[in-house]
């Protein structure tokens, strides 16, 4: 059953609810760090670890922190986690640190994590928060990525900083060709999770249809038709 | 309201937690910012790790409050490399974005040699290292190329040359990043600087 439950909250943090294809929050950072892939993929984490502690603390917080305060106190609570995040990665990861620039500080206003800590976090429970946030920042994170991957591959014809091709097209750089990959990336994703979802749908009914012992499933139309 | 009420209502204990997280939250931060304090040398060894990818031996040139101001940046520390004899310049260029005022602050190695009167004169740009910017959004979008490009004009610039930021242009000195041109405005005026002030200052006039 739990496990059931668990996997219902990361499967909607990665797909149904993805963060920047399905739900399109925090796309100004999304736009501005997806010009290569490595910033992407670092952007994604550290928004996953703030998102992580964020939701667990939120709910361990949630029955002390009233209700009419509780949008201050989420926001004291993740500006810390990002402080927090910045003199980690300011010690370790320098590089990370100097290419995320402003938009480190940034993520405090990243709606995708005060979004999960309003929707979520201030009302489940801390293990159930906890994969969410995760579910969701790996969401966001393999987004970001994609997109990442696609702009520095086509504006600066390199892989994660690796050359592998020699020409490069400047607008896949600028502003505009990252409004277009974010485009048809949420295209794209939405019409895959829409098949998928009719796939399940489809398969979920001519397994409710079918009775008990009985030869081969009609085709898909007639069963539709049945149905009407 | 009375004094016990207020300590009962809902206003207070709001209050009270509001304050009781930011005191947490406060301690926590200042803990870790001990923890994981970066000091100016570990930063320093940091860039010159960065830049030549060893340690290597610097001598500070002394610069005067005057010798380290220019119009459109600003010298913050100069280094005489002792391994190479060349110069290592920590510069801030002003004119970048956030409505002109953000900078970009770089790290840029002069070569030089020295001529005949001691003096070190300039053969052009070895190497530029970014190090740290205000309010630059699209810092992300400067590659490895967009630095290496400083290095590669070295005959203009032993001429007296300077590069520029100017859109369309084609001029061999002009280097721009489409989409990014004030943050250009700021890198290009940051190495300016750093020409401007071995110039001026440490080859006294001479180059």
């Amino acid at each position: 059953m739990n496990a059931k439950k668990y996997g219902k909250i990361a499967y909607d943090g990665l797909i149904t609810n993805n963060a920047t294809f399905k739900l399109v929050l925090g796309t100004c950072a999304t736009l501005a760090m997806s010009t290569s892939a490595i910033n992407s993929f670092g952007m994604g984490l550290s928004v996953t670890v703030v998102l992580l502690l964020s939701n667990v603390l939120i709910s361990l917080l949630r029955k002390v922190i009233p209700n009419t305060v509780r949008i201050p106190a989420f926001v004291v609570i993740i500006a810390t986690m990002v402080t927090l995040l910045r003199m980690v990665l300011d010690k370790f990861i320098p590089d990370l640190y100097d290419a995320m620039g402003v938009f480190l500080p940034l993520i405090v206003v990243n709606c995708v994590i005060l979004g999960r800590a309003e929707a979520f976090a201030s009302k489940h429970p801390v293990l159930d928060s906890a994969i969410d946030g995760i579910a969701t920042g790996l969401g966001l994170t393999f987004a970001l990525t994609f997109i990442g991957i696609i702009r520095e591959f086509l504006g600066s014809g390199s892989f994660f900083g690796i050359q592998v091709m020699d020409f490069k097209i400047g607008f896949f750089t600028n502003s505009a060709g990252a409004f277009f990959v974010y485009g048809i990336c949420i295209a794209l994703f939405v019409f895959v999770t829409n098949k998928m979802e009719q796939a399940r749908r489809v398969k979920k009914m001519r397994t409710l249809r079918m009775p008990a012992g009985d030869g081969p499933l009609p085709p898909v139309s007639e069963t539709t038709k049945e149905g009407n | 309201m009375t004094v016990k009420q207020f300590f009962k209502s809902n206003a207070f204990k709001s209050l009270a937690v509001l304050i009781a997280i930011v005191l947490v939250a406060g301690v926590l931060l200042a803990i870790c910012n001990d923890i994981f304090f970066v000091s100016d040398e570990e930063r320093f060894a940091r860039s010159i790790a960065k830049i030549y990818g060893a340690e290597v031996e610097t001598q500070e040139v002394a610069l005067t409050d005057e010798q380290k101001s220019y119009n459109n940046g600003r010298v913050e520390e100069a280094y005489l490399v002792l391994d190479d004899g060349n110069y290592l310049l920590h510069t801030t260029g002003y004119g970048g974005y956030s409505g002109g005022s953000g900078t970009v602050t770089l790290w840029v190695v002069i070569g030089c040699e020295t001529s005949a009167d001691g003096m070190p004169t300039l053969t052009g740009i070895e190497k530029v290292v970014y190090d740290t910017n205000d309010g630059q959004t699209l810092i992300s979008n400067f590659s490895n190329s967009y630095y290496h490009y400083f290095t590669s004009q070295n005959e203009a610039i032993a001429a007296g040359g300077y590069f520029t930021a100017i859109k369309n242009s084609s001029d061999a000195l002009n280097n721009i990043v489409a989409g990014a041109s004030q943050t250009s405005n700021a890198m290009v005026n940051a190495v300016n600087t750093a020409l401007a002030c071995f110039r001026n200052v440490i080859s006294g006039g001479q180059a």
